[in-house]
C-alpha cells in the first residue's frame, strides 16, 4: 500500500508543479501587471479602461456579436442535430450533413475570413453570380457569419450527444396521449434538452467572444475586444499594462459562462437506460428536415470550396484558367514549407505530451485518493475559462526575460494548457466508468500501481486516448489566439503565418497553406478512425 | 523495474522538449525584421542572393506599427539582427533605446543621415483610380483628397490606416498641411465616412482594392499605381493638390555584438548598396547623390513636412486621426 502511494506521488508532484508554473503563475503575473505601475499599486488602470470609449466599445461589440451568433448557431445546431437523431433521413444524407458542418473544425479561424471575402466580397464569387453584394461583409455581418461557421460544429456535437440520452419512449407515450406537436415537442424533447441547449449557447458565446482569427481577417473597422487586445500589445505604442487590464476584463464573461454551465448541468436529465425505440414513420418530416439540413451542409461546403478554386486559377476572379503555378511556387518556397513542418512538429508534441498530462491528471483524479487529487478538476475549470489570447499574453509577461522566450517549448506548453479541459474530461469519464476494483486486484497480485495502469487500465481506454490525441493535434494545428503572442521568426506556425501573408494580401498562399492544414488534420482523423475500426474488429473476433 | 515507466516517460518528455527548445540566438541565421512591401523584399532578396548570402538569413515581415512597437518596447533584446523600417521609427527607437550600431554605406546621401542607419527607399503618396470602375459608376476623376469626401464616392474609397501603416501617415500629413487642424478634421471625418470598411491596415491594401475593382479610388504609394498603369491595368494615378508627401525607409543593425553582427552588417550593406538600383526602380525617389528618376515618376506636387518626422509627431497625428473618426 505504501509503495502505491509513493508511486502516485511520483506522478502527482511534477504534474501539479507543471500547472503551478504554467497556469497559476502566469495568471497571477497578468493580474500583477494590471495593477502595478511605476512602483505603485493602484486600480486606476481599471478605471481608465472603464472610461476608455475604445475599450468599452470593443467590449460591447464583442458581447453583441457573440450573443447574436450564439443564438443563431444554437438554433441551427439544434435543427441539424434533430434532423440527424430524430428523423429517418437516409443514412448517406445524414453522413453528408455531419461531414459538411464539421469540416470547418479542421481549419484555422483566420482562414474563414478570407474565404468569406472571396465568396461575399464585392468581387466575390456569389457577388459575381448575383450581380451585387448580398450584404456588407466587413464588420458585424462578416463576424456573425464567421462565428456561426466556427462554432456550429461544437454546438452540433454537444446537442447531438444530448439527443442520445433523450428517452424516445416518451415520444411514443406522447403520441398515444394525442398530444399536439408543440406540447409533445416541449415535454419530450425541448425540456429534457434544455441543459444541452443552454450549454451550447454558452459554449458558442465563449468561443466567439475569445476568437482572434475571424476579426483579424474580416473585422474591418468593427473593433472587438480580441483585436483591441492585440493592438494594445503590438501596436505602434505598446501599452503592456492596458493589455493586462483588457486580459483580466476578458476573463469576466468567461468566468460567468463557466458558472452558468455548472448551473445548466443541473437541468440535464440523467437517463439510466438508453432506449432504442424506433422513430415513428413520417415522410413529410423526413423530406423537409433532410432537405433543409442538406442545404445547410451544402452552403458550408460551398463557402469553403473557394479555397480549392482560387489558388488554382491564373488571376481569380478575372482569369479562371486552371494553373498549378501557385502550388509549384509554394512548394519551392522554403519559408512556407518550413512553417508547415513547424506546425506539424508543434501539433505532434502538443498531442503526445498533452495526452500524457491530461491522462495522468485524470487518472490521479478519478482513480486515486492521493492528497489533492481533486485539484485537477479545479485546474480543468480554470483552463476552460481562460481565453487562449489571455494565456499567451500571460506567458509573454512571465517568460519574456527567460530562455523560454521564442521557443517551441513554450508554444507547446501553452497549447497543452489551453486545450487541457476537453481531453481531461474525456479521460476522466472513461476512467470513472471502469471497474473500481482493478487496482485492488492488481495489488493482491503484487503488481505495482504503475504496472496495473500499464497492463490493465491503459489497454481499456485506448480509444479514448486516441480521441484525446486527435483533439490535441487538430486544435494545435489550427489555433491562432493561443500562440499569437508567443511565436517568433524561428518558431512561426502556419496559423500565424497566415496573418502575416494577409499583410501582403497573398490569398493564394493563404489558401494553399489552409489546404495543407486541412489535409493534415483530415489525415490524422482518418488514421485514428481506421485504427479504432481495426481495434473493434479485433475485439469482435475474439 | 517497470515501476518507473511513468517517471521515465515524464523525464524523457522533459528532455525532448528541452532539446527542441532551440533558441533563435543559438541559430546562426541573421534575422531581418522588415515592414517593407512585397516588391521591396523581392528586390532585397535578389541582391542578397546575388551576393551569395542565400540561406544565411530569414526575413520576417510585419506591419509598420507592429515592428515599431517591438523596437520601442524591446530595444536590443529584439529578436532581429537587422531592421528595415521607416526612418523616423529607427531614429526614435535609437533615441530611446540606443539599440543600433554605427554603419557606413558606400554612397553619399542627399539629405544628412544619422550614423546608425542607411536609407534604402523613399515612399511617396498619391491618389489612384480604377478607370473602369469610375466609368461603371459614372464618377468624375478626382483631383484632390477633398474631392474624395463627396457623397458619390461613398463606400468606393480605400485608404491606409495611420494607426498601422506609415503610408496612412502621408495622407494625414497632406490633409493637415493643407487644411490645418480644424478644417482638416472635418475633411478627414467626411473622408472616413466615405471609406467605411475599406480602411486598410497595410499600405498596399488600397492599391489591391482598386486593382480588383473592390473600390474605385484609393490613396497609397504613387509608385505602385504607376507600375500598375505601365502593366496595362485600368489604373490612373493622380497627384493630389494637397501635395505628394514622402517618407524614407532605412536599414539598421541591432547592436548585439558577436560574430553574427558582422554578418548582419554585411547583409545590411548589401541591402543599402546592391539592392538600391532595383529599389529605386520600384520606389522612384532619389535618396543618394547622382540618382535620377524617370519622367513619369516625377510628382506634380512634391512636398515635405516642415519639421523632422518623429514618433512623437506620429502620435500627435494619430490622435488627430482618432478625433476625426
Amino acid at each position: 500500500m505504501h509503495s502505491t502511494k509513493r508511486a502516485m506521488k511520483i506522478a502527482f508532484v511534477p504534474l501539479i508543479l507543471f500547472f503551478i508554473l504554467f497556469l497559476v503563475a502566469p495568471m497571477l503575473m497578468t493580474i500583477w501587471q494590471s495593477l502595478y505601475t511605476d512602483r505603485v499599486f493602484s486600480i486606476s488602470p481599471y478605471l481608465e479602461a472603464f472610461t476608455s470609449s475604445e475599450i468599452m466599445m470593443a467590449m460591447w461589440n464583442s458581447l453583441k456579436v457573440s450573443s447574436v451568433s450564439a443564438l443563431v448557431t444554437t438554433g441551427i445546431a439544434f435543427f441539424l442535430a434533430y434532423s440527424i437523431e430524430m428523423t429517418n433521413v437516409a443514412k448517406p444524407a445524414k453522413k453528408f450533413i455531419q461531414f459538411g458542418i464539421t469540416l470547418p473544425m479542421f481549419l484555422p479561424t483566420i482562414t474563414y475570413g478570407f474565404v468569406l471575402i472571396y465568396v461575399f466580397g464585392n468581387q466575390g464569387l456569389l457577388t459575381k453570380l448575383i450581380g451585387k453584394p448580398l450584404f456588407a461583409i466587413y464588420g458585424f455581418n462578416g463576424l456573425l457569419v464567421g462565428y456561426i461557421l466556427y462554432t456550429l460544429p461544437a454546438a452540433f456535437i454537444l446537442i447531438q450527444n444530448a439527443f442520445y440520452y433523450v428517452d424516445k419512449r416518451f415520444l411514443l407515450v406522447s403520441d398515444l396521449m394525442g398530444d399536439r406537436f408543440i406540447r409533445k415537442f416541449y415535454h419530450t424533447i425541448f425540456r429534457p434538452m434544455l441543459g444541452a441547449i443552454g450549454g451550447a449557447f454558452v459554449l458558442t458565446f465563449v468561443l466567439s467572444f475569445t476568437d482572434f482569427g475571424i476579426p483579424a481577417s474580416i473585422g474591418g473597422t468593427y473593433e472587438v475586444i480580441a483585436t483591441t487586445l492585440y493592438q494594445t500589445m503590438l501596436g505602434s505604442i505598446p501599452n503592456f499594462q492596458q493589455g493586462a487590464v483588457i486580459s483580466v476584463l476578458m476573463l469576466i464573461p468567461a468566468i460567468v459562462s463557466v458558472v452558468l454551465l455548472g448551473a445548466l448541468e443541473k437541468l440535464n436529465f440523467q437517463q439510466t437506460t438508453i432506449s432504442t425505440t424506433e422513430l415513428t414513420m413520417n415522410r413529410w418530416r423526413d423530406v423537409t428536415f433532410g432537405t433543409v439540413a442538406s442545404i445547410v451542409a451544402i452552403v458550408v461546403l460551398g463557402i469553403f470550396a473557394i479555397m480549392f478554386v482560387a489558388p488554382f486559377t491564373v488571376a481569380y476572379p478575372f482569369n479562371l484558367t486552371f494553373t498549378l503555378d501557385f502550388l509549384k511556387r509554394f512548394i519551392q518556397m522554403d519559408e512556407l514549407t518550413t512553417v508547415y513542418w513547424h506546425s506539424i512538429f508543434v501539433a505532434l508534441f502538443t498531442a503526445i505530451v498533452g495526452v500524457v498530462v491530461a491522462f495522468t491528471s485524470a487518472l490521479l483524479s478519478a482513480r486515486t485518493t492521493v492528497k489533492g487529487h481533486r485539484s485537477f478538476d479545479f485546474i480543468a475549470m480554470m483552463t476552460n475559462t481562460i481565453p487562449g489570447m489571455v494565456l499567451g499574453l500571460s506567458y509573454l509577461f512571465l517568460f519574456n526575460n527567460s530562455s523560454l522566450k521564442g521557443t517551441f517549448m513554450i508554444i507547446i506548453i501553452c497549447n497543452i494548457i489551453h486545450f487541457f479541459t476537453t481531453p481531461y474530461l474525456m479521460a476522466k469519464n472513461a476512467l470513472q466508468k471502469m471497474d473500481s476494483n482493478w487496482e485492488v486486484i492488481g495489488e493482491l497480485l503484487h503488481d505495482s500501481w504503475f504496472q496495473t495502469v500499464y497492463r490493465v487500465i491503459i489497454p481499456n481506454v485506448k480509444s479514448t486516448i486516441l480521441e484525446m490525441f486527435s483533439y490535441f493535434f487538430i486544435n494545435a494545428m489550427v489555433t491562432v489566439s493561443g500562440i499569437i503572442f508567443l511565436v517568433s521568426t524561428e518558431t512561426l506556425l502556419v496559423s500565424a503565418k497566415i496573418k502575416e501573408l494577409q499583410h501582403f494580401n497573398k490569398f493564394n498562399d493563404i489558401f494553399i497553406l489552409s489546404i495543407f492544414i486541412l489535409a493534415t488534420n483530415v489525415l490524422i482523423k482518418l488514421i485514428c478512425e481506421f485504427w479504432l475500426y481495426k481495434q473493434k474488429k479485433k475485439e469482435n473476433a475474439k | 523495474m517497470k515501476n518507473s515507466v511513468w517517471l521515465l516517460l515524464i523525464c524523457s518528455i522533459v528532455l525532448v522538449l528541452t532539446a527542441c527548445s532551440g533558441k533563435a540566438s543559438e541559430n546562426d541565421k541573421v534575422i531581418i525584421y522588415s515592414n517593407a512591401d512585397e516588391e521591396a523584399i523581392t528586390a532585397m532578396e535578389q541582391a542578397l542572393k546575388d551576393e551569395g548570402l542565400s540561406g544565411k538569413y530569414i526575413i520576417q515581415s510585419m506591419g509598420t506599427s507592429e515592428l515599431g512597437g517591438k523596437m520601442i518596447a524591446e530595444g536590443n533584446k529584439i529578436e532581429a539582427d537587422v531592421v528595415t523600417m521607416a526612418s523616423y521609427f529607427i531614429d526614435s527607437a535609437q533615441k530611446k533605446n540606443n539599440m543600433f550600431t554605427d554603419i557606413k554605406g558606400s554612397k553619399e546621401a542627399i539629405d544628412s543621415q544619422p550614423s546608425y542607419a542607411l536609407p534604402i527607399l523613399g515612399n511617396m503618396g498619391a491618389i489612384f483610380v480604377n478607370t473602369e470602375v469610375l466609368k461603371q459608376k459614372k464618377l468624375d476623376t478626382p483631383t484632390s483628397i477633398v474631392d474624395l469626401t463627396k457623397p458619390e464616392y461613398k463606400d468606393l474609397v480605400s485608404i491606409p490606416n495611420i494607426m498601422d501603416s506609415s503610408t496612412g501617415w502621408l495622407l494625414i500629413q497632406a490633409i493637415l498641411h493643407q487644411y490645418g487642424e480644424e478644417k482638416g478634421k472635418e475633411v478627414l471625418h467626411n473622408l472616413l465616412a466615405n471609406v467605411g470598411p475599406h480602411l486598410e491596415s497595410s499600405g498596399s491594401g488600397p492599391i489591391k482594392k482598386v486593382q480588383t475593382g473592390e473600390v474605385a479610388v484609393g490613396f497609397g504609394l504613387r509608385a505602385q499605381a504607376v507600375n500598375a498603369k505601365v502593366e496595362g491595368q485600368p489604373i490612373q494615378y493622380i497627384d493630389p493638390t494637397e501635395g505628394n508627401f514622402s517618407l524614407t525607409e532605412s536599414v539598421a543593425v541591432v547592436n548585439k555584438g558577436g560574430d553574427k553582427q558582422k554578418l548582419a552588417m554585411k547583409i545590411a550593406k548589401v541591402i543599402a548598396d546592391k539592392a538600391r538600383p532595383a529599389l529605386l526602380k520600384q520606389y522612384p525617389v532619389a535618396l543618394y547623390k547622382g540618382e535620377t528618376v524617370a519622367k513619369e515618376h516625377e510628382p506634380k506636387h512634391a512636398t515635405k513636412w516642415e519639421t523632422p518626422l518623429t514618433v512623437d509627431l506620429l502620435e500627435q497625428h494619430q490622435a488627430f486621426f482618432k478625433s476625426a473618426q
